[in-house]
């Protein structure tokens, strides 16, 4: 009788040992594991969408009608050179209203080219075509051409570069 | 007195169970394609020492990383050597896991006792193929910005936290430093890491478990019991069995070795991937991504704009699904493809279809691009002058944007020179003001003055007598 209890004791400690030692192990890796996640995912929570004004260029080089390539600086770090610099389409229409289209297809992201001739986009990854209106006419683009917000201020054209999806 | 060294040298380091357990085991007769694995391994390892040589030249920010490996291609002493075998080694490794993955299904090696191999297995396939992802694209070419362009698109589409995946994979709201050392560091750091000790993992479920014999594929196997009395007696027989080393090792490594062959030939001849320019979202750009990959590129591009969204989060995910699922599921007692018609026209239907899917995206006929010249005249062939003004116009209106003449040029519309359906003048005048509604073409009624319409119609006419073989496919 004496012998069991001993057993059972021995047992039960011995089991408490086993959560105690994979406890602590557990412990430790979450210390170090949860808070460097928590630290790589910090883009995340720090990523607000608020306006952010970048001039494309004086609103008088666009001639009304025509279809303009030109850049947007996102950055004036020079060590962000080959991601800050932007090729946009500045399409000043007769009616006066200026739209910019990010050259991101609406598929998966790859820059459209604007055909003077055929006056459309093309993108040269999976076969989308936009027209002048940026809407889709052909392959798998679901969506219209991405239009920035625009504004003019002394005379510079200006876009919003988050009114566009961050990768766009 | 030699002896005598070596066996203290193998007890003192611990050699001797291994050479027990693992090199002078017995295994059932092996085959020479069961040499993937070692293909793999001996790949996984020349990925790991070039890749170390790469990081000590490698400059992960994006105003210096191209820059960098221009000099580690063009300047550095052999760099471009062992760029190039990093670069062969890593498609290789993508078609050897491809084949590896192909050849399991094909001998249900998932079945039991081999569902922890096989899901092991699966994790190191997805790190292979992120590695083979991020691999081009820190070159940092306009190819390398685009692909990782292609895949923040991608995770855009994940319903809800889309756009925080694109944000937390680029590191902020915008492309920036974070991006670059978040993919090197996954790159270098977290994948091989994981892959290193996971293939350790794989290797270790193989020798405790073995791989499918031989004998397996002949009879129905009902029960794990019955799978290792089986294994067992083919692996103690003398003719069904044979010993690890150096029987199977010879016949294994002669795979690895004509793989890494391979490389070694392609990187002597074609040398390292070639470099596109600079990455920037500026310029023009056509960009392609690694051949491993185009495949996958010409599914998309055929997917229509109903479904390609989702599609792009489904695809990817059900794939993953099926192959962890996969062993649950097949419950069926044969293995080897004999027996197993579906397993085999499964593969079969995958080889196939991205072969088929490769080739196309090397044609890419869904890709209208702006020309810079009119469409060549067949040679013998001598065109009004009408016509061969309307050649001109051709071209200035865009048309061989879109539309091949006698297989020159994109082919996203019909080859003129081959449409099935002849019309008129009159009828194409009106069919080019006014395409029917659902034809993606433009319509040209405000903005082509009369007299271009006729010569351009005339020179369609012309086209139309065109022989269509010649120049067939650009």
């Amino acid at each position: 009788m004496r012998q069991k209890t001993v057993e059972a004791q021995f047992l039960h400690r011995r089991q408490a040992l086993r959560w105690i030692v994979g406890g602590i192990g557990l412990a430790s890796v979450g210390s170090v594991l949860a808070p460097a996640v928590a630290s790589l995912l910090s883009p995340v929570y720090r990523h607000r969408r608020l306006p952010d004004w970048r001039a494309v260029g004086p609103i008088d080089e666009f001639a009304v009608g025509g279809m303009h390539k030109a850049v947007v600086n996102l950055d004036d770090d020079p060590r962000l050179r080959t991601v800050a610099a932007r090729g946009v389409y500045v399409w000043r229409r007769q009616d006066g209203e200026v739209v910019v289209y990010s050259r991101a297809c609406t598929d998966l992201g790859c820059p459209v080219r604007w055909d003077p001739g055929s006056e459309w986009f093309f993108c040269p990854c999976h076969g989308g075509i936009f027209d002048k209106e940026g809407r889709p006419v052909a392959g798998p683009p679901p969506r219209p051409l991405y239009r920035y917000h625009t504004r003019i201020r002394d005379g510079l054209l200006q876009v919003d570069v988050h009114s566009v999806p961050p990768m766009a | 007195m030699l002896a005598e060294w070596k066996t203290w040298f193998e007890d003192r380091f611990g050699l001797e169970p291994i050479k027990r357990h693992f090199l002078y085991r017995r295994v059932p007769k092996t085959s020479w394609y069961q040499g993937d694995g070692s293909a793999l391994l001996l790949l996984l390892g020349v990925l790991v020492v070039t890749g170390m040589f790469m990081a000590a030249t490698y400059s992960p920010a994006p105003d210096s990383a191209y820059d960098s490996v221009r000099h580690l291609t063009e300047q550095q002493f052999l760099g471009w050597y062992i760029r190039g075998l990093h670069y062969w080694c890593g498609g290789l490794m993508m078609v050897m896991v491809l084949f590896h993955l192909l050849r399991l299904i094909l001998v249900a090696g998932y079945k039991f006792p081999h569902e922890g191999t096989w899901l092991v297995g699966v994790i190191l396939l997805v790190l292979v193929v992120i590695n083979g992802y991020i691999g081009y694209v820190l070159r940092w070419d306009e190819r390398a910005i685009y692909a990782l362009r292609i895949s923040l698109n991608m995770f855009w589409n994940v319903p809800w936290i889309g756009e925080h995946l694109v944000v937390f994979v680029q590191g902020g709201s915008q492309l920036g430093m974070q991006t670059f050392t978040r993919l090197y560091a996954v790159h270098v750091v977290f994948v091989p890491l994981l892959l290193l000790g996971l293939a350790g993992y794989h290797l270790y479920l193989v020798v405790l478990h073995g791989v499918t014999s031989k004998a397996e594929r002949r009879r129905p196997i009902r029960t794990p019991q019955q799978q290792e009395l089986i294994y067992d007696a083919a692996k103690k027989s003398e003719r069904y069995g044979e010993q690890f080393h150096p029987t199977t090792t010879a016949q294994t490594g002669t795979m690895a070795f004509v793989v890494f062959l391979i490389a070694l030939v392609l990187t002597l001849t074609v040398g390292p991937g070639d470099l596109q320019p600079e990455a920037n979202l500026v310029e023009p750009s056509m960009p392609r991504g690694e051949w491993y990959f185009w495949w996958y590129s010409a599914l998309i591009a055929l997917l229509p704009s109903r479904v390609a969204p989702a599609f792009m989060v489904v695809f990817p995910l059900a794939v993953l699904a099926a192959l962890v699922l996969l062993p649950f599921l097949d419950r069926g007692e044969y293995r080897g493809w004999r027996m197993r018609p579906a397993a085999v026209a499964l593969v079969i239907g995958i080889v196939v279809g991205m072969l088929y899917l490769t080739d196309l995206r090397r044609r890419s006929p869904w890709t209208g691009w702006p020309q810079n010249e009119p469409p060549p005249v067949p040679r013998g062939i001598e065109l009004a002058s009408g016509a061969e003004q309307g050649r001109h116009l051709f071209a200035v209106y865009g048309c061989n944007s879109c539309h091949a003449v006698s297989g020159a040029g994109p082919q996203v519309g019909p080859d003129l020179a081959w449409i099935e359906h002849r019309m008129s003048a009159q009828e194409l005048q009106a069919y080019i003001l006014e395409p029917p509604a659902g034809i993606p073409m433009p319509g040209f009624r405000d903005r082509m003055p009369r007299q271009d319409l006729d010569r351009v119609v005339e020179f369609v006419l012309a086209a139309q007598t065109f022989p269509y073989e010649q120049n067939r496919g650009q």
